[in-house]
Parts: C-alpha cells; structure tokens; sequence
C-alpha cells in the first residue's frame, strides 16, 4: 500500500506543478529566510573555547568610590586598575592561569617602501593570552615569561597584516615599526574564528585584532591606550589624558581600565574566590575598597548566555523570521487546502471502492512529507543565498579588517542547521497539512459520487 | 442476503429534519435482480447509500451478506465496500487521469492483492466488457458507453456479491443503455446480486422484482403482488 501510496503523491505532484512548486517555494522562501536568521544567531552565538568555556573566566572586583552606584550585575562593573592587575598576576595558584587586555593602535611600517603603512589597532597582553585562548598560529608562536619581563620589542601580528605587509610569506624575525618603535615578529596568527571577540569585552564578531603586543613594552613605551577610564573624583578630570599621557599616574590610580581573565580549575574555582577576598580585605586596610565587597567572577559560558539573551537585533530579527515563516506556513495551508479540496470527488470515489481513512491520509501525509522535503532542501539554498548576501552587506559596510574568512564560519550552513532545517521544513509542512488533509478525509463518501 | 428491518435514515440540520427513509422492511435474496424506482427525491439514493454502507442510519437494523451493519468502524465499513459491494454510478465516476488498467486497479489495490492477481482479475473484468483491447486509454478517450462498462469492470473486477448501480444507464443513449442492460443482465446470470435504481420503467421490468419508493417508504411491489393474490384467494 505504501508504494501505491507514494505512486498517487507523487502523480498528484505531476498533475498540478504550477501549484506544487508554489507550495513548495511558499514554504521554501519562509523556511530560509528562518533559517538564515536562526543560524547567523546559532554561530554568532558560539560559545568560543567550549571545551575549557567554564573555567575561563573574567575577574572583576569592585574598586569603586563610596558613591558609586549600585551594581548587581557583572556586566555593568567596571574592569580593573592597573595595580590590582599586576597585584593579582603575582598571586600565584597551582593550576591558575591570568592575563589582561586593553587596547592600542598604531600605524605598521615595514622597510619595503612599496608597501603601504597600515594604521591598525591592537591587543595589549600577556604572554598567558596565548596559552589560555588559543589563537592558531600560521607561523613562530607568542611570546614567553623572560621576554614581558624583560619590556622586549616583540609582536604577533594576525593573518591580515601579515597578508598586507609581507605578502602571507613567512614573516617571523622580521621587523615592523611602529612610529619610532621597532619590534620584531616572533608569530603570525593564523585566521582565528571567533563567534564574538570576547577578551575584550566587546563581544564584536568577525574582527580579529591585526598585532598582539606584551604590556610591558607598551608601557615602557608609552603606547597609545583605548580604554573606558572608570576613575574615582580625584582622577575624573584627566581620565581623557590617560588615553596618551600620563601614564605613571594612571598606573598608580584607581582608574579601571584593563580586562583581567583567569583561566581557573574546578577544584580551584572556590579557593581563587576566596584569595580575591582576602586581597581586598588587604586592600581595604590601605584605603582602597571603600565599599562591600563585590567581586564577580563570571565564566564564558554565563557570559555568553547574557549577551546572546541581549543580542536585541538577533532576537527581533529571530521574532520577525518566526512571524515570516508562520505566514508562509498559513498561505501553504492555504494552497494545500485548494489543492486538496478539488480531489474531493476524487477521495469520495476511492472511499466508496474501499480506502480506509487512514489510507487516505497516508496518501497525502506522504505527498506532504515529499512537499516538505522539497521544501526544506530550496529553503536550505534559499539560507545559503541569504547567508551570503548577509555576509556580503557585512563586508561591504565594514572596513579592511574585515575579510571573507573571518566572517565566514558566523554564516556558515553547518550539518546541524541543516538537519534542523529539514526537520523544521518537513514537521512544519506536516502540521501545515493537518486541517486541509482532515477536511479531505472528512468528506462523507457518498457526498460527491452522485454530482455530474 | 440482504435485509433491512424499520431502516430508517434521517437528514438533521439546525433547523429541518428529513425523513428520507422510513422504516424500511426489506429483503433481497441472493441472485436476484432488482430495480428501484420512484420520482426525484423519494430517497432512491439515500436507499443505495445505505444499501452500500456508505451512509450510517438511525434506526433499525442491516444485515448484509448475514453481518449486521449498524455500529460498525468507518474502517469496517470500507472493507464491506470494498469486498462485498461493486457500485456502478450514473455519472460513470471514473478517474480521468488514469488508464483503464488503473481505473479498475483501484478497488483491488486496498483489498491487497498481489500484482499478478490485480492484472489478471483486470484483464478478465475488461475482457468481460469488451475493453481489454483499450485497457491503456484514457477515460476520455472513450465514449460514454465504453466508460460505464469499464465502470462495470471496475465493480466486478473484485468478484462482489453486490452490484448496486444507481441509473447506470441515466447519460446514455437508448443504444448504449441496452448494450449496458445486457452487460448487468449477464453479471447476473452469472450470480451476483443486483440493486439498480432507475428512472426508466422500460429498464425496471427486466429486473427480477421492483421496489418504489415514494416519500421514503418502501414498496415491494412483488410482495404487494403477493398479497394481492392470498387477499383474492
């Protein structure tokens, strides 16, 4: 029977094609455009480092003046100062591991006078930054201990410079300045996907940072610093300066302004709490820590959850692409319904000759499964071709920091969106067809056989 | 063979009720041929649907072939059609889309038949009514003759013990109506009961018995017949 079956559903698609592929396309057309908007939230919603996600984690501590306002949650609390940072990298815990972040800039200059200088910005770090976030390297590696303590002029640049100064060759022991500073490249990041920039904290996606400098050698040298300067009354006034000057007061300041992370073991997690406290209890006794103390310590998959439940363009987009599929599922309904509505004669006939109901509907569920699938395969092409239109207004509205292959992983069609998108396309065509076939089916037999 | 006791079948909306059959006392034995008669709306077609088992009823009992009908699944029902019960239609019903050979297929698909089975049976109910040379036309392609006798190949292809043809001969000329008389009389000289309900008192005598139907009640003309001559006697 079910063979019988599949020949009736699959002469009945033949037998009306303008009708079967506007069905098909209806449902194609919302199920890919679903599918779009679903997967760009799906990976741009990754969490980056899954297999150690909940044990890398960002360290806040709550430095604030008396009266500051109130902060009950780690997303709204400043970064650290510059001495907490170099307090805690000293804290040493078996098995712990920290780093820090801020930002800089600079123009890259290399001795081919051919090549054009690049401005660029740029990661301020540690040489832990490597180990514990794991960018992949094309060539050399990052730097060790010995050379940050030693303020040593040393950079890792990314695939891009690279790319852009020295053709993609192999650039490790060369030289690139940076206004009157020279360092040498001891590394070249290979493309590193990331779902967002997370070091950060800015959560951008698909702009990987073009050169990684060790911390020590920006201070020593005075590097320019993008930061948000959280400082208290005594420093509010030239927070701004701090940006190009003043570097040994704001060292010395309460201003928050560097990222700290700490990749921590489970067993470990509790005990680095605690020494977090016990350092500002030791802080507070020196005057600093005037409030509660209010530590967060807040690991990338937490983090993560928040930014993606706050990601309003992804989520109004998710809603509307819900709200456009629904509709393309209403007008397959609708088209079923016509198409299935004009065989009533046709299943009265087959009943009065013996067809049981649920043969009937199998009849149809199978067409409907074929109309499905169909429909899930032209709506995964149509997600393909909105994927890359997506990508391609992401590049064009972006600047050269942004390339194809770093924005492809956020757009990419993976195994899993496909299988959700065949199994949305097929269930949902499925229960689009559940009133046109129980109409059909509800047709009394003997209701159609006497008209002309 | 086929009995039915105070069969009554009755049409509700919000506001009307119709009585379309009332108290129907009937019985057909095996073999017979029998015609229906009455004026338009008498319920002729309510009695064949229910006479096929494709209406419920109210009221009263159905025994078919020995089973009783009333209460039984939809999906009990279907399998009585499609074993014990060939319908021939006015209006010829026949799938336009579809050959000959499948037309007939139809109802022995869902009765399961293995495929060598299904041609063999197709062919012989084609051959029965002198179309097995066109069994790969289309309906269309025939004339309107050709298509109720492939309708009839089509209800006597699963070798029923019922035929039930509701004015099978209604849209054709007198020509093709006697060639479609000929082809029932034939079945049922060859033992299939028949219930054909027609319009034409020409066609009606041929049958073995008549029944009419006036109003939805059921007169059996042979039994009044009956009774008349016991009453005189």
């Amino acid at each position: 029977m079910f063979n019988y079956n599949l020949q009736l559903a699959l002469k009945s698609l033949k037998d009306r094609p303008a009708l079967t592929f506007l069905t098909i396309l209806t449902i194609a057309i919302g199920l890919g455009l679903y599918t779009t908007i679903k997967t760009m939230s799906y990976q741009g919603g990754q969490v980056p480092l899954a297999h150690k996600s909940k044990n890398i984690f960002l360290v806040q501590m709550d430095n604030r003046e008396i009266t500051a306002e109130e902060v009950t949650h780690q997303s709204r609390l400043v970064d650290t100062t510059y001495k907490d940072t170099l307090n805690l990298l000293a804290m040493e815990l078996p098995g712990v591991e920290q780093t820090l972040n801020w930002y800089t800039y600079g123009i890259l200059n290399v001795e081919d006078e051919n090549i054009n200088p690049v401005r660029a910005t740029a990661s301020v770090t540690s040489s832990n930054f490597f180990t514990m976030f794991e960018p992949p390297f094309l060539y050399g590696n990052g730097w060790d201990k010995a050379t940050e303590n030693n303020a040593e002029g040393v950079i890792v640049i990314s695939k891009l410079m690279n790319d852009k100064l020295f053709g993609g060759r192999n650039s490790v022991g060369e030289n690139v300045r940076i206004g009157t500073n020279v360092l040498q490249i001891i590394g070249v990041l290979d493309v590193w996907h990331l779902s967002r920039k997370f070091y950060d904290r800015g959560f951008s996606s698909g702009r990987p940072d073009n050169f990684f400098i060790p911390y020590t050698y920006a201070i020593a040298n005075e590097l320019p610093r993008i930061a948000g300067f959280d400082c208290w009354q005594a420093d509010a006034d030239i927070a701004r300066s701090f940006r190009n000057e003043n570097t040994q007061r704001l060292l010395n300041s309460e201003c928050a302004w560097v990222t700290f992370w700490a990749e921590i073991p489970d067993e470990q997690i509790e005990n680095y709490q605690q020494q977090l406290n016990n350092y500002i209890e030791g802080q507070k006794a020196l005057g600093r820590f005037p409030r509660e103390i209010l530590t967060y310590v807040t690991n990338l998959d937490d983090q993560f959850s928040y930014i993606n439940g706050r990601n309003d363009f992804m989520n109004v987009f998710s809603i509307i692409s819900t709200l456009f599929f629904a509709v393309c599922l209403l007008n397959a309904v609708g088209i079923m319904l016509a198409k299935f509505m004009r065989r009533t004669k046709e299943v009265s006939l087959r009943r009065a000759l013996g067809a049981k109901k649920k043969t009937i509907i199998a009849q149809h569920i199978i067409e409907v499964v074929i109309i499905g699938f169909l429909g899930g395969l032209l709506g995964i092409f149509v997600a393909y071709l909105g994927l890359q239109g997506m990508m391609n207004i992401q590049i064009y509205s972006s600047d050269y920091t942004r390339r194809l292959e770093d924005l492809q992983p956020l757009f990419a069609l993976d195994f899993t969106m496909i299988a959700k998108a065949f199994i949305t396309g097929i269930s949902c065509t499925l229960i689009a067809s559940i009133y046109p076939i129980w109409r059909l089916c509800n047709t009394p037999p003997a209701s159609q056989l006497k008209s002309q | 063979m086929l009995r039915m006791e105070n069969v009554s079948k009755i049409y509700r909306t919000d506001l009307v009720e119709t009585h379309a059959l009332r108290k129907v006392d009937l019985h057909i034995k095996a073999g017979e041929f029998v015609s229906v008669t009455g004026p338009s709306g008498s319920g002729k077609t309510t009695f064949l649907n229910l006479a096929g088992a494709l209406e419920t009823f109210e009221e009263g009992d159905y025994f078919l072939d020995g089973q009783n009908v009333k209460g039984l699944s939809d999906d009990k029902l279907s399998e009585i059609r499609n074993q014990k019960i060939g319908f021939i239609f006015q209006s010829f019903n026949l799938l336009p889309d579809l050959p000959l050979f499948d037309n007939v297929d139809v109802p022995l698909r869902y009765r399961g038949m293995s495929a060598k089975e299904r041609k063999e049976r197709i062919e012989h109910a084609l051959e029965t009514v002198g179309l097995a040379s066109r069994m790969k036309h289309l309906p269309t392609q025939l004339s309107g003759g050709q298509q109720q006798r492939v309708a009839i190949a089509r209800a006597i292809a699963g070798e029923p013990k019922f035929l039930l043809a509701d004015e099978p001969t209604g849209n054709l000329d007198s020509l093709m109506a006697q060639q479609v008389m000929e082809l029932l009389e034939d079945i049922n000289s060859k033992g299939t009961t028949i219930i054909m309900v027609t319009h034409d008192d020409q066609l009606a005598r041929r049958a073995h018995r008549n029944i009419q139907i006036f109003d939805g009640q059921v007169s059996d003309i042979e039994k009044a017949v009956a009774n008349d001559v016991i009453r005189s006697a």
